[in-house]
């Protein structure tokens, strides 16, 4: 814990708001948020729904910009970055992991793992095939290279992006709500490869969800409320706190 | 190299998974289907007009005067002939077009028409038998020569008595006011016995009778419309080589004469009875078309069982006997009336056509004239000339011609061909021989020439002293004395013996004169460089390209090719509206796929190129399919050939069929206009689809 604090944060965030425009009124999803992550974290974001995880995760993932504050990603702060830059800080730095797995229906698996090593074009042919297989082998899909995504089961295709979003070694991967539709023992299982993934590759995590179960496996847990930063607890703490609230409720 | 190759993967797996796609490559599909045989139908048929028109009498160029009031048009325009202004001098014309490098020869022209009267059957049948009473006049009687006489005697009595029998019919349905007396009362006078045996006294007294009072009550002779081109008949054989001699024999070089075009031959000069024969047979062979079932055929068969007056008329009585007798033979039966078992005999149907058919040209013809002038004979035509006085000219008719593969054509086939020197005189131009003739008028009969600014002063100013008036006194000239001199080579028969020099056939007048090219693929440029070198050598000249010169035929293709690129834009502009809809509705269908990518790291250039890439390759796909089957079809009926299903389209086929081929170009330019259409109606869905946030991949599906 020690050593990754001592590194600069990969992610680091100062009183940040977001507001959105429905129609002419003005909705703040973020109401001036500050955090910091380091590198090799495995982070849970926390919080019911509305209190504006999916905002704090599209700002880290530079899809979309903070209306005011700083969000610097790998050391760049991304307001000071053209929409190109952007794009290519999320290829090279950043993997995702979405809720609804999106992958590309009509490539195979493996072209779905291969389809960032090919935007990035740093990688041969051969290299491309090693890295691909080697990650299917670690998501333990490698005989279902050649499946097409809806072949496959809804843990297995998650299984696929995560392998598509760990294909390019990203020092930092976003999941918002990876488990969300999948069934609690696959749910489990893909946050068990995702913290594995983590402990041997050291890539940073940081993923969404309300389920306290999948919050457990996190180092910390980052609770938000109505769009502001509520606190930041461990595991264990989160899983009282939670228990808390929901004898509150 | 696999970012490409992923691209096309996708573009190639997304063509067959969306039922969008399927639309739009259908419409690409039929879109280049229609571009390649269109085109290609077109560009062979434009092809085989210009064979067509280049082959027959236009040659590549056409030279006119620039002073004309309208364009020229060798097959004529929407309002009867053009009007031209002359070349008043081919000979001058002619080395100046010769100089150019491509021009290969020069043959003047001129276009012009006239009725020409058919001739009346009675009439004819007087003529021979006034000509047999003439020579009998100059040569004796002989044996030989009565008889022939007895026989058309007997022959115009025959007539006569034909007449009055039709005449009794007709009776029944007119009222007896419609009936004129005087010709009821020829009529009768003909038909009497004591007409026949005073006529030896005076057969010319008779004849006459015969000619002015019974000949007009044969409503028979049609008055025909011909149109004839004037030209150096030897030239234009050497130079149009498609042409070819049927029957008879070309014009002797440098005389005067007629070739009578073979299709003008039979359509409007042969036996209608035999022509209505000819043509069912042609309908029954080639199109198939049955008696029973086709009402064309049926009026035909109509028309020849109650048209039967042209043959009655054409035989004498030795030949109706004749006639009768092979008649009752072939069916089989005793009736005594011609009339009768003509009808009987001509009363075909499906089954008995083709005996029928030979019976009559083996029985029948023989005894018949097949044709209303043959070989050899004089026709008379009459015209009128530019400034509006008529003009007669007789001409000898040699013979009949077609352009080979035209034969059937009616456009190529109301050409007759006529010798230079016979047309300037029907166009009212004098021919040295007349300036000469009128020249030796004039001094024979005493008269002055007086121009027309003089006209007045010289009639009936003070100085005339009516001497012109005076001298213009009955009895000065002689009728029965016959010029002499010049004027004696000048009758019809010498004329039409006369010999004339190459150089007599080009001084003088031409209406235009066509131009064929060595090389005809220079055909716009030398067009060019004459307008400019004429202009230049002060010649008042307009050098035409055969298109232009074929008039409203000549632009036929390209009003065709018009309409159909026409039809094209307009396919492709609804295919413009419907791919680019469709595109919009598969992009938003897409928004999800295309925001992952671009959330995961692909720049918009990438979904640019990949939408583009789908549409191309979609118009490629679907496009090379259409372009096959074009390319199937147009080889099929490459070597099948298309028929000319009327005589009009041998024209523009150049032939009864067409075989048309498939030129690198329509498949070139159908690949164009697709993926142009393709990737023109995807640009704006394309920019849509690189405008999609990649917020989009964070949507859930609930």
């Amino acid at each position: 814990m020690n050593a990754a604090v001592a590194q600069s944060p990969i992610v680091s965030i100062t009183n940040v708001t977001k507001d959105y425009t429905l129609g002419k009124v003005v909705v703040p999803a973020l109401r001036g948020v500050d955090l910091q992550v380091h590198p090799g974290e495995f982070i849970s974001i926390a919080g019911p729904s509305g209190s504006g995880k999916t905002t704090l995760l599209n700002l880290i993932g530079c899809v979309d910009t903070a209306t005011s504050g700083v969000v610097s990603v790998a050391g760049q702060d991304t307001k000071q970055l053209t929409e190109r830059q952007l794009t290519h800080l999320r290829l090279h730095t950043i993997g995702f992991i979405f809720q609804s797995f999106n992958l590309v229906s009509v490539l195979s698996v493996f072209q779905n793992v291969e389809f960032p090593l090919l935007l990035q074009r740093k990688l041969d042919k051969n290299q491309r095939r090693e890295r691909v297989n080697q990650l299917l082998e670690q998501v333990g899909l490698a005989h279902h290279a050649k499946h097409r995504p809806n072949e496959l089961s809804g843990g297995q295709r998650q299984r696929v992006a995560v392998a598509r979003a760990l294909v390019t070694r990203p020092q930092l991967v976003l999941a918002d709500e990876p488990t969300a539709n999948l069934d609690s023992v696959t749910g489990q299982h893909i946050i068990d490869l995702m913290k594995e993934l983590n402990q041997k590759e050291g890539t940073t995590f940081i993923f969404s969800t309300h389920d306290a179960k999948v919050m457990s496996h996190a180092n910390a847990v980052v609770r938000l409320a109505d769009g502001k930063f509520l606190d930041r607890l461990s595991p264990s703490e989160a899983k009282r706190a939670m228990a808390a609230g929901a004898e509150g409720h | 190299m696999g970012q490409l190759r992923l691209l096309m993967q996708v573009a190639f797996r997304n063509l067959f998974t969306s039922k969008i796609n399927i639309l739009i490559g259908g419409i690409i599909f039929f879109g280049t289907l229609l571009v390649v045989v269109g085109g290609a139908l077109l560009d062979s048929m434009d092809s085989a007009m210009s064979r067509s028109i280049i082959g027959s009498v236009a040659g590549h160029l056409q030279v006119y005067s620039d002073d004309s009031k309208d364009e020229l048009s060798l097959y004529g325009g929407m309002s009867g002939e053009p009007d031209l202004a002359v070349l008043d001098d081919f000979s001058r014309i002619k080395p100046f077009l010769e100089k150019h490098p491509n021009v290969k020869t020069v043959v003047p022209m001129g276009t012009s028409g006239a009725l020409i009267s058919s001739g009346n059957t009675v009439d004819l049948t007087l003529a021979r038998l006034r000509d047999l009473y003439k020579k009998r006049a100059e040569e004796g009687e002989s044996p030989a020569l009565r008889a022939n006489i007895d026989s058309v005697k007997s022959h115009v009595r025959q007539m006569v008595s034909l007449m009055e029998e039709q005449r009794n019919k007709s009776r029944e349905l007119l009222s007896s006011a419609a009936v004129d007396p005087l010709e009821a009362e020829a009529l009768a006078r003909a038909r009497t016995d004591a007409f026949w045996d005073t006529f030896e006294s005076d057969p010319f007294a008779a004849l006459e009778f015969l000619e002015n009072r019974i000949a007009p009550q044969l409503p028979d002779g049609d008055l025909l419309d011909m149109r004839y081109v004037g030209t150096d008949l030897d030239s234009f054989q050497r130079t149009f080589d498609r042409m070819e001699i049927v029957d008879g024999q070309p014009v002797p070089q440098g005389k005067r004469g007629m070739l009578l075009s073979k299709f003008y031959y039979e359509n409007f000069l042969k036996l209608k009875t035999a022509l209505r024969l000819d043509n069912i047979k042609q309908e029954k062979d080639l199109n198939q078309k049955r008696i029973d079932t086709d009402p064309q055929l049926q009026r035909w068969v109509k028309e020849n069982q109650t048209q039967t007056r042209e043959i009655l008329f054409q035989l004498d009585p030795i030949k109706t006997r004749q006639a009768v007798e092979r008649l009752q033979k072939v069916l089989g039966n005793q009736e005594p009336s011609l009339e009768k078992l003509l009808s009987e005999f001509l009363s075909t149907t499906d089954d008995n056509f083709d005996t029928r058919y030979q019976q009559f040209y083996a029985e029948l013809a023989p005894l018949l004239d097949l044709y209303r002038m043959r070989m050899g004979d004089n026709l008379t035509i009459t015209a009128f000339t530019r400034t509006g006085y008529v003009q007669s000219v007789n001409v000898k008719i040699y013979g009949t011609y077609q352009f080979k593969g035209l034969e059937k054509s009616a456009m190529a086939g109301v050409i007759n061909l006529m010798d230079l020197m016979s047309f300037r005189e029907l166009y009212g131009y004098l021919s040295p021989d007349r300036k000469a003739e009128i020249a030796e008028l004039q001094k024979n009969s005493g008269l002055k020439a007086v121009d027309r600014a003089n006209a007045e002063e010289a009639l009936f100013g003070e100085e005339s002293g009516n001497s012109l008036v005076a001298e213009a006194t009955p009895g000065l000239i002689e009728d029965s004395k016959a010029f002499e001199g010049a004027l004696g080579s000048l009758r019809r028969d010498d004329l039409a013996a006369r010999v004339y020099s190459q150089q007599e056939i080009e001084q003088g007048v031409a209406l235009s004169a066509a131009i064929i090219l060595k090389d005809p693929e220079q055909l716009q440029q030398t067009m060019e460089e004459l307008k400019q070198s004429a202009t230049a050598a002060g010649l008042k000249l307009r050098v035409v390209s055969w298109q232009q010169a074929a008039g409203l035929i000549g632009q036929f293709v390209l009003m065709a090719k018009l309409v159909l690129y026409f039809a094209v834009f307009i396919i492709f502009i609804v295919a413009l509206v419907i791919i680019n809809n469709a595109m919009m509705m598969a992009t938003l269908q897409r928004v999800r796929e295309v925001g992952t990518m671009r959330a995961i790291g692909a720049q918009r250039s990438f979904i640019l190129s990949m939408v583009l890439v789908e549409t191309v390759l979609l118009g490629f796909v679907f496009g090379a399919g259409g372009a096959l089957l074009g390319s199937g079809i147009m080889s099929a009926l490459g070597s099948a050939g298309i028929p000319a299903g009327n005589e009009a389209l041998y024209f523009f086929f150049s032939g009864p069929r067409l075989y048309p081929t498939l030129s690198a170009s329509n498949l070139i330019a159908a690949f164009v206009i697709v993926l142009l259409v393709s990737a023109i109606s995807t640009l704006y869905p394309a920019f849509l689809a690189t405008r999609v946030s990649p917020l989009q991949a964070m949507q859930t599906d609930e």
